[in-house]
């Protein structure tokens, strides 16, 4: 009996002290969170839902909706989750808080390179990285004794080899749906380049021979891929890998813990990671680099802000992180082992850039994702496309004031 | 009616019945086939065999399917409600008690007698008798085969989506939304329709010819403008916002129809009851209404739809625990990453479909009655 | 009825339309007359990322001292409707060197309208010739049988037009299965969603199965209403099945194919919902769905409202020139009571 009264209060103390080391405060204060949907943004939002009063959203179309939303007096959001792009809107009207009293009174855990910083002032929290970088299929390039390939001549050169070897449906893969990932393409290949996309005072400077020799890039990669490639966004050329279609694509890390689910995956175990491919010669990865991470809201009071602060902490934890490695590459004050990472490191290490978040980046995003279709189905040539590009961005910029 | 003119020769019948067969499939497959898909595993579903599709061999063999015996048994059960529903008629007499017609609450038991009889049918009976026959017929030499699954059939997808992933709740505020639209439209909507029936000013005419063109202009231009004004007053995300500016947005399209309606009833009933001494309201309420039901029932039909299937306005302005199923399941599409992902949006698309397939079993006479009605006298 | 009692009835309706309809509708009139612009500035700005710090010139809004961006109203005549309809582009593309027509239909405003005038004209006559000969066939068979047919009819219609749009979707793209029986029938290999056309030709089969059913009840309640009288003395003097079907049957249903067609007008050209369900914006876009477009916020929050209201005037400006002449036979018939 004694023994028995002995185990059950042992268990007793073993089963409190777990719980409480699932989260380390305990919050009463109502904090709310809007960010995008993807497994990710469940991992950290499940960890901080654990401490109590935290009711997280997950919506794709929370671009949409979160300068409205946090806009309102109070902001109907504690906290937005953003992206390098998606934080612009929030900043341009002032709708979220510097965090450098926060980061100093309990930000002890987080690392330098999580602080995201405008002249000084501490405006977001970063959780994660993210970029495309070039994925291939081992078997295939051991069994042809290809070599991995460092610029997009030599892709286009592999896959040549790979078609001529006939041993998959296409050779390369390639995230063009026209709109916003054709746009990236094109960035990312023209930063390759070495372009410059606005002039000083804010118009298009893009119709150069490095706008001609980007385009003309891309459209050499179409001949490889599958013909339905404007319809073709990441989780196509997620699946396309999935059911072994293609050998090699320039895709999201994001992406790369897919590949190795058993349930879908016809490929486990195959993929290897490696940077993004040079535009030319000793030039960087033609790539850019992105991050997600969390803000807190101005229009709430200091109470909640700091609470919601803690909770944003205790959300990116070195253990939560540590156990969901193949998620994301997630930034903590301490490396993280993972498989998934390297493809997006080494394109780091080599000088990719990150992307140039602005309002008029992403309005020559737009203007470039909207005309690329029509030179890579040959409807226009090179230059006119460049032309039409600039004139749809001239329009927009004129439009919101950017440009006289 | 019958029209001698279409007592038709031999080649023209042939003719008329490939026509029609043609038609049956064409309007049935793209349907038919999202259902067959929405019961598969992702290996099968995807796969570019029909047969594959269809019979699901990986599914039976991870997942489980269906026997013949079962198959047997659903259609058999389909059969007789099905002959039963056609026969509601004397079902509705044998549970009326006046002899001046059946009041609406029988007719509405009855259709959810129905409703309900069905579900316990195909999702407990027919799964429990098939599990009973297995039992007892499974060791038997020959006999057996009927009893092995030989068609996969998982329910998973539907289980993701409406337990795990909450679709009920959707399902709720689509339906908590579609009834708000429906009863508050009618309610203004015949008012004004009555009025605009029964007047000979001329304003009749522009308040009209306004609707309708108010009926063709874009959704998204005006539904966009609400959405700061709503956010400054407090309306985001409430369900009861999106009632009022489908009411409003579907208000041409409801006058228009039940006007027409209307126009049918003379206007001498009306002038009956006015001599009597009635006042307007009271001559549209006792005299007219009664007659009017049927017209207001398939009005009320086209509000039901609008408001069901409506996507911009409820994608604009409601989220999270009001959010409907419409842009639920667009919002499927954005975050779909894998195979089984694309099944679950699938297996949600059928049950959106689910309840309008049910709406036109049970309204099909008033549908193609208002259609008729609102165009060919009005 | 009097006016007074006329106007409580109708009262309640009628404010609801002013409120969300006729009200929105003047404020976008306005807007597309206006512009919206943040003030800005160019200010050195260092940003730290994960990637590293850099020193650049930014272009950023004005703030007040509330903290919120400053922005400022300003009346500019047609500029947002040159802009959209893009005329030094339009005479570029006749001038030599251009392309002509092709060049034009380049122009995001020109390229939309073209696919929603052909898309509204070319699915008219489908939808009306479908809707007929299903009223005809149908009705030609045995009463107790046309029940369950009617029925099936009627799904395409009720489904919620997205879904059709994407059930039809997925049956074609990639290895959709009726693509892969094509290309197994055919031998070739088939991509049905890697050019515009074949797209556009989807967009029109699946408007014409979704209306179709609309027309044909429609059509159907008509040919019940057919007097017998009339086709018995057209068979007395000896008119064939074919000369009764032209001089009697259509003249009684005229009045119902000009009511399917306005609202078939109406409602297609406002098309919106096959280009979302076919993932189109890559090859066609439509006039609505550049009104979205321009509406719907990018990354960093831009939106082109001035360009959006003008096309939305524009719209609305189609849709009244397509409507009049059917309205003018409306008006005159009711004249003529």
């Amino acid at each position: 009996m004694k023994r028995l009264l002995a185990t059950m209060i042992s268990l007793l103390v073993v089963a409190s002290s777990t719980a409480w080391a699932q989260c380390s405060i305990e919050n009463d204060v109502p904090v709310t969170s809007l960010s995008a949907g993807f497994e990710a943004w469940k991992v950290v939002t499940d960890k901080m839902a654990e401490c109590g009063n935290f009711t997280p959203e997950l919506d794709q179309e929370f671009r949409t909706k979160q300068p409205a939303a946090m806009a309102a007096s109070p902001s109907q959001y504690t906290i937005g989750g953003v992206s390098n792009s998606t934080i612009i809107p929030l900043l341009n009207d002032g709708l979220i808080r510097p965090l450098n009293d926060l980061v100093e009174e309990y930000g002890q855990d987080l690392a330098p390179n999580q602080l995201i910083e405008i002249n000084g002032e501490i405006m977001a929290i970063a959780m994660m990285i993210n970029a495309q970088h070039l994925m291939y299929r081992s078997d295939i390039f051991e069994e042809l004794g290809l070599e991995i390939p460092t610029t997009y001549d030599e892709v286009l050169e592999t896959a040549q080899a790979i078609q001529d070897a006939g041993v998959v449906d296409y050779p390369l893969g390639g995230t063009f749906m026209s709109g916003w990932n054709l746009g990236l393409e094109f960035m990312n290949m023209y930063l390759g380049m070495g372009g410059d996309f606005f002039a000083d005072d804010n118009t298009a400077t893009v119709n150069n021979e490095q706008g001609v020799a980007a385009l003309e890039k891309l459209k050499a990669l179409t001949e490889y891929m599958d013909p339905e490639f404007l319809a073709s966004d990441s989780t196509v050329v997620q699946q396309q890998f999935q059911q072994g279609q293609i050998a090699m694509a320039n895709l999201w890390a994001s992406r790369a813990g897919a590949m190795d689910n058993e349930e879908e995956s016809e490929v486990v175990g195959l993929i290897e990671y490696a940077a993004a491919p040079s535009a030319v010669e000793g030039g960087p990865p033609a790539t850019t680099l992105w991050w997600d991470g969390m803000t807190v809201a101005a229009n709430v009071s200091d109470e909640e802000a700091e609470a919601a602060f803690q909770l944003i902490v205790e959300g990116l934890q070195y253990d939560n992180l540590a156990a969901n490695p193949d998620t994301a590459i997630w930034l903590a004050n301490e490396p993280i082992e993972s498989r998934i990472a390297k493809g997006a490191i080494d394109s780091a290490q080599a000088g990719a850039a990150s992307y140039p978040a602005s309002n008029i980046a992403s309005l020559m995003h737009t203007a470039a994702g909207n005309n690329i279709a029509d030179f890579l189905t040959g409807a226009e040539s090179a230059e006119a496309t460049l032309a039409d590009i600039e004139e749809e961005f001239n329009a927009a910029a004129r439009e919101a004031g950017f440009i006289e | 009616m019958e029209n001698k003119l279409f007592r038709l020769p031999l080649s023209l019948r042939i003719t008329t019945w490939t026509i029609i067969s043609i038609w049956v499939v064409i309007a049935t497959f793209p349907l038919l086939w999202l259902l067959v898909m929405s019961f598969k595993l992702p290996l099968d579903a995807f796969d570019a065999n029909p047969f594959v599709v269809i019979f699901g061999p990986n599914t039976n063999n991870l997942a489980g399917g269906i026997s013949i015996l079962t198959v047997l048994l659903a259609l058999a059960a389909g059969y007789i409600l099905l002959t039963a529903f056609a026969n509601r008629e004397a079902i509705l007499e044998r549970f009326s008690s006046t002899s001046e017609g059946t009041s609406p609450w029988v007719v509405v038991g009855v259709y959810l007698g129905f409703v309900v009889v069905g579900a316990l049918t195909f999702m407990f009976v027919i799964p429990l008798l098939s599990q009973l026959f297995k039992t007892i017929l499974g060791g038997i030499p020959l006999i057996k085969w009927l009893v092995q699954p030989v068609m996969g059939l998982t329910t998973q997808h539907y289980q993701e989506v409406w337990f795990n992933n909450g679709f009920y709740k959707q399902f709720l505020n689509t339906m908590f939304v579609t009834v708000g639209v429906v009863s508050i439209s009618l309610t203004i909507g015949t008012l004004a329709a009555y009025g605009l029936a029964r007047t000979r000013t001329p304003w009749a005419f522009w308040i009209l010819i306004a609707a309708l063109i108010f009926r063709a202009l874009p959704q998204s231009t005006l539904v966009t403008g609400y959405l700061p004004s709503f956010i400054e007053w407090g309306l985001y995300g409430k369900r009861f916002a999106v009632i009022v500016v489908l009411v409003a947005i579907n208000q041409p399209f409801t006058i228009w129809m039940l006007r027409s309606f209307f126009m049918n009833i003379p206007a001498a009933l009306d002038e009956a009851a006015l001599v009597d001494g009635c006042n307007r309201l009271q001559a549209f309420w006792n005299v007219i209404m009664p007659i009017m039901w049927p017209g207001v029932i398939t009005t009320g039909l086209f509000s039901f739809l609008l408001a069901y299937n409506d996507y911009l306005v409820a994608a604009l302005l409601l989220d999270g625990e009001t959010r409907t199923m419409v842009p639920a399941i667009i919002s499927y599409f954005n975050r779909e990453t894998t195979l089984t992902d694309q099944l679950e949006a699938i297996a949600a698309a059928a049950s959106i479909t689910f309840p309008l397939f049910l709406l036109v079993l049970f309204f099909q006479k008033q549908i193609v009655s208002g259609l008729t009605q609102g165009a060919v006298k009005g | 009825m009097k006016t007074k009692p006329f106007l409580m009835f109708v009262m309640p309706s009628l404010i609801m339309m002013i409120i969300f309809i006729a009200g929105p509708l003047l404020l976008v009139i306005v807007q597309s007359f206006q512009l919206t612009q943040n003030v800005f500035e160019r200010v050195e700005q260092e940003n730290c990322t994960p990637f590293g710090c850099t020193t650049e010139v930014k272009t950023i809004p004005v703030l007040d001292e509330n903290g919120r961006a400053i922005s400022e109203t300003k009346w500019v005549g047609l500029a947002n409707y040159r802009s959209l309809l893009d005329f030094g582009n339009v005479r570029k593309a006749f001038s030599a060197g251009g392309r002509g027509l092709d060049d034009v239909t380049d122009i995001a405003f020109w390229g939309a309208l073209r696919f929603t005038l052909m898309f509204t004209l070319l699915t008219l006559p489908l939808v009306i010739g479908v809707g007929l000969l299903l009223a005809f066939t149908i009705n030609a068979i045995a009463q107790n049988l046309r029940g369950p047919i009617i029925f099936v009819t009627l799904l395409p219609f009720i489904i919620t037009p997205i879904i059709g749009a994407l059930s039809i979707r997925w049956l074609f793209i990639g290895d959709g299965i009726l693509t892969a029986q094509l290309e197994r029938f055919t031998g070739q290999n088939i991509s049905l969603f890697a050019q515009g056309w074949t797209i556009e030709l989807l967009m029109y089969f699946y408007r014409v199965w979704h209306v179709a059913p609309f027309a044909f009840v429609i059509f159907y309640a008509a040919l019940q209403t057919v007097q017998s009288a009339q086709i018995e003395a057209a068979r007395i003097d000896g008119a064939s099945r074919w000369d009764i079907i032209r001089s009697v049957i259509i003249p009684h249903l005229m009045p119902l194919i000009v009511f399917v067609s306005l609202i078939h007008l109406m409602d297609t050209y406002r098309v919106f919902d096959e280009i979302i369900g076919f993932r189109a914006e890559a090859f066609r876009t439509s006039l609505q769905w550049l009104t979205f477009d321009f509406l719907t916020p990018d990354d960093t929050g831009n939106r082109s409202i001035g360009r959006a209201s003008a096309s939305a005037i524009l719209i609305m400006v189609g849709i009244v020139a397509l409507l009049i002449a059917p309205l003018r036979n409306t008006w005159k018939e009711h004249n003529q009571r």
